[in-house]
This record gives C-alpha cells, structure tokens and sequence, in this order.
C-alpha cells in the first residue's frame, strides 16, 4: 500500500514537474558577470579587460589574453559567478583580457583566418600591451581559437609572446579515421562552396547541429533527462540553465573562415604539413617559442586527444607540458571538477612565468 | 513514513527499476548512435539530405533574390549589397582610426616614461577617483 502511496504522490506532482522542466528550459538565466570594460574595438570584435581585484603591486605582471572560438560566444569563460575561469583568474592577479570576435554579418562572409590572425588579433594585442603596459604578454586559446593563437604564435613570434596555452587544439588533421566533422565534411559528400553559396556565412544553427549530432543521444536526450531527474536540485538546474543559455547562443561562422577550416585543415591538413599559406606566409610551427601548455580534454569528441598531441613536436618552444584532464571538450574548462583540476594547473603553470 | 523506506534505508522509489533499465537502455542506444553518425554511410546519407535541400530550395531563393532586388530598385532604397558595401567601408576606416590611436599610443608612450611606474599607478588611482 505504502508503494502505491509514494507512486501515487509522484503524479500528482507531475504537472508542476512538466512546468517546472518546462520553465527551465525556456529560461535564460545572467551569465558573463565578471566586471569587464571594452578597451577596442573592430568591426563585430571587441576587446575586454577585466576589471581588477587583487592590488597592483601582487597582480601578475604579464598579462593574459583569452581567445575563444569563431563560432560559439565566448562567455563560456565566465559562465556564472563561482563557476567562472575568467572570476578565477582574476582572483588570482591576472590582468585579464577577453578577445571576443562577436557575430560576423552578411558583409563578414569573406572574412579569413588571413584577416582575424594579421588584422584582427595583432591590432587587439597591441591595445592590450598599451593598456597594460607590458611589451610581453600570454595568451590562451581554446578550440577554434587555438588554431588561431598557435598561427598568429607561428607568424609572428617576435610580438612579445611568452606563454602560449592551447586548451583542446584541433591542431592535427591526419587522422582522418579517429575525426568524425573530417569525415562529414569529405569533399566526396559535402560542397563546402554549395552551402556557402546559399548561406554566405556557416549558420550557426548548423554549426550547433554539427555539434550536437556527434553525440545524438547524449545531446538531445540525455541532457534533458540529466535536468528532469535533477529538478529538486537547485544547483543542478542552475548549472544546466547557464549552460543550456549558453549552447542555444550560437554565433555562424564567417564563410571565408569555414571554406578553410575545412578545405585547408580538415581536407588537407594543411598546418601540420607546413604548407598552410595565411595571406602569402607560410605558417612555420617552428618559429612559435614561447613557453607551451597544451591541455588534452581525453573524452573529446569534437576535437578528439589525436588532433592536439603531434604540435608539441612541431614547435620550437624550450618549454612545453602537455596536460591530460579526464572529461569532453567543454567540461574540462566549465564542468563541474574544471575548478578543481583544469583552473589550478593553468595557473600553477603560468604563475612562475608570469613574473 | 517508516513504510515508505526501503530495506536499504534510502527512500523508496516506485520508478527506481524503471529508471535503471531506461539508463541501461540509453546508455546502449548512445554508443550505438556514436558509432552509426562515425560512419560513411551517415556522412554519405547526411551530405545528400544537405545537398537535395541545397538544390531544391537555390532556384526560389534566387527568384526571390531577383524579386527583392527589382523592388528594391523601384523603391530607390539600398540592396544588402549596399549595406554589405558600406559596412565594409566602415570597417575599412574602422582600421584607420585603430591605425591612428596607435600612432598616437606611441607619441603619448614616451611622455609617461619619466614619471616612471609607481606615479603612472597614482595618475590611474586618480582618474578612476575622479569618475
């Protein structure tokens, strides 16, 4: 009988179960909370620094660059207060500036990694160092903005760089096997010029499909089941509601960008080949010597551990780590352990060498 | 409220069995999806879906391009290959100025290099006072 009681009290309370499921789902909830201030600006791209909270004289003196992906915002950084890297590093002393590329338009569609790695970025670091005051600097790129970190640290290594991290790099195109986005975008199955000839832009509703199509299950039912069994959980819906506001945010890609993100890299494995041409240079992984972290999410599906490891053999840097973290390519830096595991052994590596 | 507990201590659950074997289940389903959207065939089958809607839809989006453009025309307003014309001319001077605030960086540079670091961090306490 007592069974029958508690199954009974189970649905009744289902309809405000489905409304509550209902209302997370639909809601958005404040993310990117960290005081911040726009120093530059070009075009979509905007320059942030963060404001500071520990006192001058105990800040780190180089200051650190984030660089996200072309294609997704860059608040995944700082997600929400007391889930944040970018809070976290703050904390810490850096002098921290986000580079966010915001969302290229219809006039944007021919925009290269030429034009974000020799106009964009070289013009936001200068910002940087002017505002800083430092001539040297550091710089973290994760995803698609490692790609663009490691070419900008390759064509230009005398620019001041000194550390260079690398979070979850797709970096190395030859394992055509262990890469599922290298086998979809065969040029045997897909006409990158057809899609871009009807979109200009890669949308980033496609984009996001491309994404979430890796896991199907995982992404279109697992994650809400994840919520549905987590209602009572404040923390847990909190947690799924920031990142939720965070996956549906999607940004397309500038059509210039994915022709080569997928004709150069994906295809042709250009960058690890040494034949990558950016606007008549040649891009040499072994010009780059700053010091080198690259962090190796080992449940990646998107940018899987094979597409990160061969750079640190390329490169010319002295000084370089690989770091393994057990998780996929977005928990490592806003899951639940990223505070306990990733955070700390970024700064414990760049800390001594940020002096 | 003794009853409603199960042998273990931990509080009953009528759904419990449900919710391991759908777990199970799902858990099965999702290895096996990985697998099939890793394969040729789902990049073979997905790239034709892409490229059927890509040609089906290209000659009503060219009409309607056509169309859009004509009126436009006789309206005398601005095409998107105007605005997209425009804007990147704003881009273009976008750059300029950025060239320009860098020069003016490096004039300004040298002006605050005898006051030296510890009276450039006074100077910048001051400003953010003065807000």
């Amino acid at each position: 009988m007592a069974e029958a009681g508690v199954f009974a009290d189970q649905l009744s309370g289902l309809p405000e179960k489905i409304l509550a499921f209902n209302k997370a789902v639909t809601s958005k909830v404040p993310i990117a909370q960290t005081p911040k201030e726009v120093v530059w600006t070009l075009n979509k791209a905007k320059l942030y620094r963060y404001v500071p909270v520990v006192p001058e004289a105990k800040r780190q003196k180089i200051p650190l660059l984030l660089v996200f992906a072309l294609m997704n915002r860059p608040y995944i950084l700082d997600l929400r207060p007391g889930h944040s890297f970018v809070e976290f590093m703050v904390q810490q002393g850096y002098d921290l500036y986000l580079l966010d590329w915001g969302a290229p338009g219809p006039e944007d569609k021919n925009l290269k990694f030429d034009d974000y790695t020799l106009d964009y970025m070289p013009r936001a670091i200068r910002k940087m160092k002017a505002v800083s005051g430092s001539k040297e600097f550091s710089m973290l790129g994760w995803c698609i903005g490692a790609i663009l970190a490691t070419v900008y640290s390759s064509l230009r290594p005398d620019d001041g760089l000194r550390n260079l991290i690398l979070l979850t790099a797709p970096l190395d195109f030859s394992n055509k096997q262990g890469i599922t986005f290298g086998k979809w975008v065969d040029e045997k199955f897909f006409d990158v010029d057809k899609v871009l000839a009807a979109t200009g832009n890669m949308p980033g509703e496609m984009i996001d499909y491309g994404a979430r199509a890796l896991k199907p299950v995982e992404n279109y039912v697992l994650n809400y089941l994840k919520l549905w069994d987590n209602l009572e959980n404040p923390n847990v819906v909190e947690a799924w509601k920031a990142m939720n506001t965070w996956v549906t945010d999607n940004v397309p890609l500038a059509g210039g960008a994915f022709r080569q993100l997928v004709v150069d890299l994906y295809r042709n494995d250009r960058l690890m080949r040494g034949e990558w041409m950016i606007r008549g240079e040649r891009v040499d992984l072994s010009r780059l010597r700053a010091d080198l972290l690259t962090v190796i999410a080992e449940g990646d599906h998107i940018t899987p551990p094979c597409q990160s490891e061969a750079v640190l053999s390329r490169v010319g840097s002295n000084d370089k780590e690989v770091f393994r973290v057990p998780g996929g390519h977005i928990g490592i830096m806003a899951g639940s352990a990223a505070h306990k595991l990733t955070w700390p052994h970024i700064d414990g590596w760049l800390r001594p060498r940020s002096q | 409220m003794a009853d409603e507990r199960a042998p273990n201590g931990k509080d009953f659950d009528p759904m419990g069995g449900f919710r391991e074997a759908r777990d199970n289940y799902l858990d099965a389903w999702a290895k096996t999806m990985v697998e099939a959207v890793n394969s040729d065939a789902y990049a073979k089958a997905s790239g034709a879906v892409l490229d059927t809607y890509l040609s089906a839809s290209s000659p009503f989006r060219e009409t309607l391009e056509k169309a859009m453009l004509h009126a436009l025309q006789q309206l005398s307003m601005p095409s998107r290959a105007d605005f997209i014309s425009l804007a990147e001319r704003m881009t273009n001077i976008e750059m300029k100025l950025d060239d320009v605030d860098a020069k003016l960086d490096e004039i300004t540079r040298p002006a605050a290099k005898p006051a030296g670091p510890k009276t450039r961090t006074a100077a910048r306490g001051k400003r953010k006072g003065a807000k």
